[in-house]
């Protein structure tokens, strides 16, 4: 059987010549049976022969990284259809990926640059609008003004007016102070602060007039949209000038300039605007053309990157290979599968005759002492039963693999601590959701937890199905039983059943069939019944896990020739277990047959403490005083047995190896360095401390003995589990859908039947379910497995393109 | 139903569901011993199990004794 232990592997030495080794290399890859081991490792990453290589494929993934952000902020997303057109050779791939990142970038630069100034020219446009507002009213007041000093000077004709009159007109332009301004415009916010530092750094000798602008207007140099202000400043002199201008730069306001004359203000507002039209176009061609661009990219994109990270791979690959120089060819060690054998040969030859290669490569399988990898062949049903078993530790090369057993076993405990028939059901629908959509789920990224679920979802189906079982047998749906399988077993004593609520019913008819007779749910016995039952069924399912487990170890040790494994432990092991717990089981079976009122505590307890005693009312068979003192002096013997014997024998057996050695040396005449090095090499591979032997024998022993008990106590979880769930799901259907129902109210009892809902998929399908999958799964680990199982072995890891996609997310 | 026939059945549901199994997914060797040993287990825990509960109703020590209002 395949799956009982690990695949025969073998270490394989392949001889591949230099023009060869790209195509080699990479249909291994597709293969996927091959997994290399480095023989470079005391090289670092860019002594390795194609470390040039992976910085190319590092520049070509940093330039996809760079085109996946730019299709991001554009919105696009690679398609998943990739185009599957002729193999894109590498080189060909690099220069296109540069000429297309060039083009990218350089149109991004030019779109930058000509939103900017489209943006500025919309700022001078509002400037210009809103500056000549400002002076077309300021000269429209001032033309008032004027005609009403005029209208008064013609009115009035007094001695004193002349005087005054020459004084006003004494104003020539020359004398006049020109004023000059600055006009810009500045974000709303700061408009503020600005007209404060505006007025205390020139003492008040400005005039600040400011207008705002509806709607936000997109600052150039940011390119974020702003509320803003157009402002004027009226300023007299040069350095009252310098100062506005430091003062507009540093509040980040836009200066820009402006002229008085009308006909040229609407002939710079004509310009501006055909301008604007102009760069509008242009800017939405650009726009156009990137999108193109990128979308091309976006075809592509999937099939590049995934071309990307191969190479990639392959080039790690290939400088874990040792070149030699000399002959022009690469040297790769690695273990594959002996069933591989003739496939990955295949693979090579076709290698060779793509690349046209004169020479063929060579297969070569090495001998070694190392220990192989791991390689267990499964499918999609046992991969996850196996991925279970290898959390705990990955078997040693070809030991037995739990993982066979664990297909059954981990459910079946798991559906003993679940039995529901109605929460079976409702797993078993749950999980077929995902069971039936699998191929649409296995192509989707789903979320960590349901990524786990859609992962165990044939694990939860056959948990799903033998809780249907066990919930049948325990004859609970949703805690309510029935009488499917024939008629109870129990009636009343006499026709008017007064004893039924003191002395109880009597047993009337044959047993019930199949499962927990329905008479016992709600009555007041009910419980001392079913712990009784439910305790000795978790002995009894507990001491058959543990001689499996047992059993097991000794089909190990027969696999491995071990010969005193089985004679001085697994023998031992047996004994102990069985005269202990083995009897403890056949008493069980012996009270429930006979219906003997036997105390079970007293007859184990007695046997340890007097067994010379008369049993009296204990007896349940012939001969069992003298029984149970033959098992008392088996367990005592199998305890020395186990402790004693195998570390003698190991210590013997390596004196003959080291004596065999030792005449070996005397006979033969070798050479000094021959004799060091085989003297070296025995002592330091069997660095024999018979110490240490024992006590690891002691504790081995200790071990045993000691969780011999505790372990057959550890399967009482079975009753502890199985109990809080049957009493949770009785709680809830008494307490929340009965009283619901008392009410004789619709509304309540929509209300009840939502909260009977909310609970149960809350705490008993979801936590209980985690509950017992976790009891369950430390059951196997430690009690189970702890009987046979080292674990200490390495997976194997094949070089394989199907692990990329998944291992670089 | 008797224990023993209903041994006997569990038995022969165990024998054709191997049968089964062998029908409908013949894949080789060790695929098909691998099969096998699954439904062996299965068909045996279930058994256990059932046998269990059946024997300790067979000759009850305590009886149901309902409670009041019933």
């Amino acid at each position: 059987m395949d799956l009982l232990r690990s695949e025969t592997m073998q270490l394989v030495q392949l001889i591949i010549p230099v023009e060869s080794a790209h195509r080699s290399i990479s249909y291994l890859g597709d293969l996927g049976l091959f997994q290399f081991k480095d023989l470079n490792s005391e090289k670092s990453p860019f002594q390795r022969t194609y470390a040039t290589q992976i910085k190319r494929c590092g520049e070509m993934a940093r330039k996809l990284r760079f085109f996946k952000e730019q299709m991001r902020k554009a919105g696009l997303s690679p398609s998943t259809r990739s185009a599957m057109s002729d193999d894109v050779d590498l080189d060909n791939l690099e220069v296109k990926l540069g000429e297309l990142e060039v083009e990218l970038i350089e149109m991004n630069a030019n779109n930058e640059k000509l939103q900017q100034s489209y943006n500025e020219l919309i700022e001078y446009k509002l400037v210009v609008q809103k500056a000549s507002e400002f002076f077309h009213s300021a000269q429209n007041l001032a033309a008032a003004k004027q005609r009403e000093v005029e209208a008064q000077q013609r009115g009035e004709g007094s001695i004193d007016s002349p005087l005054l009159l020459e004084q006003e007109m004494v104003t020539d332009p020359s004398k006049q102070v020109k004023l000059g301004f600055v006009s810009g415009i500045i974000p709303r916010e700061k408009s503020l602060a600005f007209e404060r530092i505006l007025f205390r750094a020139t003492r008040g000798n400005v005039f600040l007039k400011q207008s705002a602008v509806e709607g936000p207007v997109t600052d150039p140099a940011s390119g974020e949209k702003a509320e803003k202000n157009v402002f004027v400043v009226f300023y007299s002199g040069e350095r009252v000038r310098n100062k506005i201008v430091k003062i507009c730069e540093a509040f980040g306001a836009n200066r820009y300039s402006f002229t008085e004359d009308l006909g040229k203000q609407y002939q710079i507002i004509a310009e501006v605007s055909e301008r604007l039209e102009e760069l509008k176009t242009t800017i939405d061609v650009g726009l156009v053309h990137q999108i193109n661009l990128l979308q091309t990219i976006a075809y592509h994109f999937e099939q590049w990157s995934h071309l990307v990270k191969k190479e990639k791979s392959i080039y790690h690959t290939l400088n874990m290979l040792s070149i030699d120089v000399t002959r022009k060819c690469l040297v790769a060690e690695g273990w594959c599968p002996v069933f591989a054998t003739n496939k990955i040969q295949n693979v090579l030859q076709q290698g060779t005759v793509d690349s046209n290669s004169q020479i063929g490569t060579i297969f070569h399988v090495l001998q070694t002492k190392e220990s192989p990898p791991t390689y267990f062949h499964t499918n999609k049903f046992t991969s996850a039963f196996q991925e279970i078993v290898d959390a705990y530790g990955i078997a040693k090369y070809q030991e037995a693999n739990p993982g066979v057993f664990t297909i059954i076993t981990f459910p079946f405990l798991f559906a003993v601590m679940f039995g529901d028939w109605g929460h079976g059901i409702c797993l078993l629908l749950a999980t077929s959701y995902f069971i039936i959509g699998e191929k649409k789920f296995s192509s989707q990224k789903l979320g960590d937890i349901t990524e786990m679920i859609f992962g165990g979802r044939y694990v939860i189906m056959m948990m799903a199905l033998f809780s249907i079982y066990t919930g049948l047998l325990y004859n609970e749906f949703f805690s309510v039983p029935f009488e499917l399988f024939g008629p109870s077993a129990y009636g009343c004593r006499d026709p008017s059943c007064r004893d039924a609520t003191t002395a109880g019913l009597v047993k009337v008819r044959t047993t019930y069939p199949f499962g927990v007779d329905p008479k016992w749910h709600g009555t007041r016995s009910e419980l001392p019944f079913l712990n009784s039952m439910k305790m000795k069924m978790s002995i009894l399912l507990g001491v058959a896990q543990m001689n499996l487990g047992i059993i097991l170890s000794y089909f190990n040790a027969k696999f491995y020739g071990n010969e005193l494994n089985i004679r001085h432990q697994f023998l031992p092991q047996m004994i102990f277990l069985n005269s202990l717990f083995g009897y403890l089981s056949l008493l069980i079976i012996v009270k429930w047959c006979t219906g003997s009122q036997a105390d079970l505590y007293h007859v184990m307890i007695y046997m340890f403490l007097s067994p010379t005693d008369d049993l009296g009312e204990n007896q349940l068979f012939f001969g069992q005083k003298f029984l149970q003192i033959l098992l008392l002096l088996a367990a005592l013997v199998s305890v020395p047995w186990m402790l004693f014997p195998k570390p003698f024998l190991l210590k013997k057996q390596h004196d003959e190896r080291h004596r065999g050695q030792s005449y070996a040396l005397l006979e033969t005449n070798l050479d000094d360095s021959d004799e060091t090095e085989l003297h070296h090499g025995s002592s330091s591979h069997e660095e024999f401390q018979f110490s240490e032997i024992f006590v690891h024998q002691l504790i081995h022993t200790i071990e045993f003995v000691l969780g011999a008990v505790s372990n057959t106590a550890s399967y009482l979880r079975l009753w502890a589990l199985s109990l809080a769930h049957s009493e949770l799901s009785s709680v809830f259907y008494d307490k929340v859908l009965l009283l619901a129902w008392g009410f004789n109210n619709i509304i309540i009892l929509i209300i009840g039947l939502f909260v009977f809902i909310c609970a149960t998929v809350g705490v008993l399908l979801v936590m209980e379910t985690l509950s017992a999958f976790l009891h369950a799964l430390r059951l196997h680990w430690v009690e189970f497995q702890g009987k046979f199982y080292e674990g200490e072995g390495y997976k194997f890891q094949p070089f394989s393109f199907a692990s990329l996609d998944t291992e670089d997310e | 139903m008797g224990f023993l026939v209903t041994t006997l059945i569990f038995s022969v549901v165990g024998i054709i569901a191997s049968i089964c199994s062998r029908i409908c997914c013949n894949r080789g060797p060790s695929a098909n011993l691998l099969h096998l040993t699954l439904v062996i287990t299965a068909t045996v825990c279930c058994w256990m199990m059932w046998a269990i509960v059946y024997i300790a109703q067979m000759k009850p020590l305590i009886v149901p004794i309902l409670s009041e209002g019933e």
